[in-house]
């Protein structure tokens, strides 16, 4: 028992795809297989896509010691903007994604500025930008459904790649796995680190490629990888390379961690602040062009309650609540968990309520897991 | 056999499998004041929470023989009632409760109903007060109202005020003036001859050789020596302590003192919650090429705010000029101060200086992040080469650069958060307090190394609240009292006595020693 703690507390992410697994078999079976069926996997991480995309914004966003609130309706907002300029305007897609991405950066960078230089505490921010960025939404479409929005948006939202495409994808991505793993045991032989042994890399990569090979296989024998999984794909790549590879990523890290004594040594914490709210802006941005393209219509209830699955997915996946560690994948596991309940539940056609007392309990259980296995500290 | 009121026989505690207390007898007589030494790391907090029960019996082994009977706490609560207290050297009071509701924590007296019965804990906390020599407080008062030095004081009268007959003070006067010291050790005297035990955990080891009946030094987990104190000295303990001859506390590296390059000009800082209050008053100074300028005072005195103020970090309303090269410099945040070559170790490590997710390394490199940089990407491998130089210069000693900065005992995070300043490459390095809860090895390092870098021509800016520090490794000493500058001295047979009687004069006036007329732009001295 003991020796498991251990294991978990070092690999507490090995814990989490063992969770995800328990609630895949559960769903599973409890369908007769329906669960597991390529058409619905593929459903399942389009569905995550959009608590995905802002769950890589609020991972940084919570590291740095801070909370948003107000995502959910910021991407109700920017998504309602994109589907009248594509309905009403009929302005082309690429001068609506940068218009509505640049309103994104804008407001996030408004919300960032009262945070860290005027000091306004972010649980307030987020709090008031969500009713008020609600609002807005409600104003600008007149409560009604703004429909329907052209082909091409619904692409970013409902298109896939054609399966040969996946395919190149998926021996790219196992070839840059194999080139960083080659890269690293050669840093670490420069160094004269012990390297990691061989058998280790070597089933870490074939691990990799199998979990490639089978996200692969499964979505291509459905109708191919949908186009916002793709994009959470880069996303996923862009952030972990921030978090782990940056200046600015590091910068992260210590302002959640100790925001005076990074003060004091010369770092400008309001600036990362500020362009962490930034990022945050741009995510809600995405997500709601993709929700929108997903629903084929601006709503003026989308995005409810979206902050709340996000900032779960962050918690979930180990980041810390008082800052200074956390990661990107982890966050992303933990909005796999959480859209499989939505969707495994929905299937079984849980009523709402249930729903909602299932997922609350399994964050306030997940959270606890990771308090207690947090060996030594406060 | 037992007139011990207690004793600690044979105790052993593991953390995983390295023992950090191997074997370790402590013996303490009623009205016995007991001086635990040894260096930061060598165990002398896990014997205390040993003791407290903070480690419940059972996780530990040997026993504790309480007043004749065998302890066996499993919690604080039982030791507290036992008669054991420990004033932690953080203190634990509630800044916004009153002193009396302080003193009562957890043992409120209460009216029927559960009210408070304030008149009563007022009396009985007035008196408690009187009892410790400290009539003119106002216990209805919030103890934020209180400064270092009396908090301390509010503390033991809590203690008392559980009826203690063995009291554990860990570090009490890390945070008190010379004269609050000396205070604390006169109600020590006089708890003594009431028949309370004291075990007193201390750096200063004169206020241990002064207080103290019996000295007990550990090392490494180890008991090395139990000695009356009548048959010790200073030395003595030091020697115990780290196990080696330490024939000069106060390393001195040869080092010329050059021309004029740095000038505080009319630094005037006002107080954070009471804007109208000076905490720093029109204080102007020079500091010379490769030399290492003391700042002495009481604590409160003003010296922290003024450094800080220098640094851009002061946190209220202040003025003032920064002039280096004879070109003023614009410090008003610490990134500008940084960029101009000023920067600053600060006084609290665990507030201001460590960033504790971040491992030793990443800390080291922090503030110069940007320089190992290619287009946004960290050059992993040039910043790890940096590492692994500062931590060879600074003797740091970790097992990898990789662990938890928290991992460090106090001397070698505080070697870290001076390497992450010195890779600035400042002109003017301020050290506030740069040795508080240092162990005496680590201490003569960092004299050597500030010893290293005035020869290499950095002039450095010392606080220090502590005299023998500042006469040992200054080469000028700047007295600050209440705000202004009380004294300018050159560190020439300049004695304690001379500092303290600056700090503690009345005028505006400044004094000096010899004919030091320290103006801007006058000709260095050469020392060696």
């Amino acid at each position: 028992m003991n020796q498991l703690k251990q294991l978990f507390t070092r690999y507490k992410m090995l814990a989490l795809v063992i969770a995800i697994a328990v609630i895949w078999l559960f769903f599973s079976w409890e369908t007769d297989g329906g669960f597991l069926t390529p058409r619905n996997l593929s459903n399942l991480l389009r569905q995550m896509s959009i608590t995905g995309i802002l769950a890589c914004g609020m991972v940084l966003v919570i590291i740095s010691g801070e909370i948003d609130l107000s995502v959910g309706s910021l991407l109700g907002l920017l998504g309602g903007v994109a589907a009248i300029l594509d309905v009403v305007y009929h302005l082309p897609l690429p001068l609506n994604l940068c218009i509505v991405a640049g309103c994104g950066l804008l407001i996030g960078l408004a919300n960032g500025c009262m945070t860290a230089y005027l000091r306004i505490p972010s649980f307030i921010v987020g709090l008031g930008g969500m009713l008020a960025f609600r609002g807005i939404l409600l104003g600008i479409t007149g409560g009604t459904t703004i429909a329907p929005v052209s082909p091409e948006l619904v692409y970013i939202g409902q298109g896939y790649l054609p399966p040969l495409v996946g395919v190149v994808l998926g021996v790219l991505l196992f070839a840059l796995t194999l080139f960083l793993t080659w890269r690293q045991r050669s840093n670490r032989a420069l160094h004269g680190l012990a390297a990691h042994s061989l058998v280790r890399d070597v089933v870490r990569v074939a691990a990799i490629g199998a979990v490639l090979a089978g996200f692969v296989y499964t979505l291509n024998s459905y109708d191919g990888i949908p186009v916002p999984v793709l994009l959470l794909l880069v996303l996923l790549g862009v952030f972990s390379y921030i978090t782990s590879q940056t200046v600015f990523g590091r910068r992260i890290y210590s302002v959640g961690s100790n925001m005076e004594a990074t003060r004091l040594s010369g770092i400008n914490v309001q600036a990362v602040k500020l362009w962490i709210f930034g990022i945050m802006g741009v995510m809600c941005a995405l997500a709601g062009l993709v929700n929108t393209a997903r629903l084929a219509a601006g709503s003026p209830s989308a995005g409810n309650m979206g902050e709340l699955d996000a900032i779960a997915a962050c918690f979930i996946g180990g980041t810390s609540m008082r800052g200074g560690s956390g990661t990107v994948y982890g966050a992303l596991l933990g909005a796999l968990v959480i859209t499989s309940l939505d969707n495994g539940m929905s299937m079984l056609d849980v009523d709402s309520y249930w729903q909602m007392i299932v997922k609350g309990s399994i964050l306030v259980l997940a959270v606890w897991v990771d308090v207690s296995t947090r060996a030594g500290r406060r | 056999m037992s007139d011990y009121l207690l004793q600690m026989n044979g105790i052993v505690k593991s953390f995983g499998g390295v023992k950090a207390l191997n074997g370790i007898d402590i013996k303490v007589r009623a009205g016995e004041c007991v001086g635990l030494c040894g260096e930061n790391g060598a165990g002398k907090s896990t014997l205390m929470k040993v003791l407290s029960a903070v480690y419940p019996h059972g996780t530990w082994e040997g026993e504790i023989v309480w007043d004749g009977q065998p302890l066996k706490a499993q919690s604080i609560s039982e030791t507290e009632a036992a008669g054991i207290v420990i004033i932690h050297q953080e203190l634990t009071l509630v800044p916004d409760l009153s002193v009396a509701e302080n003193i009562f924590m957890g043992h409120e007296l209460t009216l029927p109903g559960g009210r408070m019965n304030y008149p009563a804990m007022i009396h009985r906390a007035e008196a408690l007060m009187r009892e410790l020599k400290v009539p003119d407080m106002n216990v209805a008062l919030p103890v934020s109202q209180y400064g270092g030095g009396y908090q301390q004081l509010v503390e033991i009268a809590k203690a008392l005020n559980k009826q203690a007959r063995l009291l554990i003070l860990d570090e009490p006067s890390s945070a008190l003036t010379r004269s609050e010291i000396e205070v604390l050790l006169d109600i020590i005297r006089d708890l003594k001859a009431k028949g309370v035990a004291c075990v007193y955990i201390s750096h200063k080891l004169d206020e241990v050789a002064a207080v103290c009946d019996t000295i007990s030094v550990i090392r490494d987990g180890k008991h090395i020596a139990t000695t009356a104190m009548a048959d010790m000295d200073i030395p003595s303990i030091i020697t115990q302590m780290v196990g080696r001859e330490m024939s000069n506390l106060y390393p001195t590296e040869p080092h010329t003192v050059g021309e004029v390059i740095f000038e505080a000009r009319n630094v005037t800082c006002y107080d954070v919650d009471n804007p109208k209050r000076k905490r720093v008053d029109d204080i102007s100074f020079v500091l010379k090429r490769g030399e290492i300028l003391g700042i002495a005072g009481l604590v409160g005195a003003g010296r922290t705010e003024l450094v800080s103020a220098l640094f851009g970090a002061y946190p209220g309303r202040y003025t003032g000029e920064v002039w280096l090269d004879g070109k003023p410099i614009d410090t008003r945040t610490p990134l500008k101060s940084i960029r101009a070559g000023l920067c600053m170790v600060p006084e609290d490590r665990k507030r201001q200086g460590i960033i504790p997710d971040l491992g030793v390394g990443q800390n080291i490199t922090l503030a110069v992040l940007d320089t190992f940089a290619h287009l946004t990407r960290i050059d992993a491998e040039a910043e790890l080469g940096s590492i692994d130089k500062e931590i060879a210069r600074m003797h740091l000693k970790t097992a990898s650069p990789f662990l938890p900065i928290t991992s460090l005992s106090g001397g070698n995070q505080q070697k870290a958060v001076l390497a992450k300043m010195l890779l600035t490459q400042p002109r003017v390095l301020i050290l506030d307090e740069p040795t508080r809860g240092v162990d005496v090895g680590a201490k003569y390092e960092i004299y050597k190394l500030m010893g290293a870098l005035a020869a290499s021509g950095v002039s450095i800016i010392m606080v220090s609240s502590e005299l023998a520090e500042v006469l040992g490794v200054s080469d000028r000493v700047l007295v600050i009292g209440e705000g202004q500058l009380r004294g300018d001295f050159i560190n020439e047979g300049l004695t304690q006595e001379q500092v303290l009687a600056a700090a503690l004069s009345q005028s505006g006036d400044t004094a000096h020693n010899k004919n030091n007329n320290d103006r801007p732009g006058a000709v260095g001295d050469a020392r060696q």
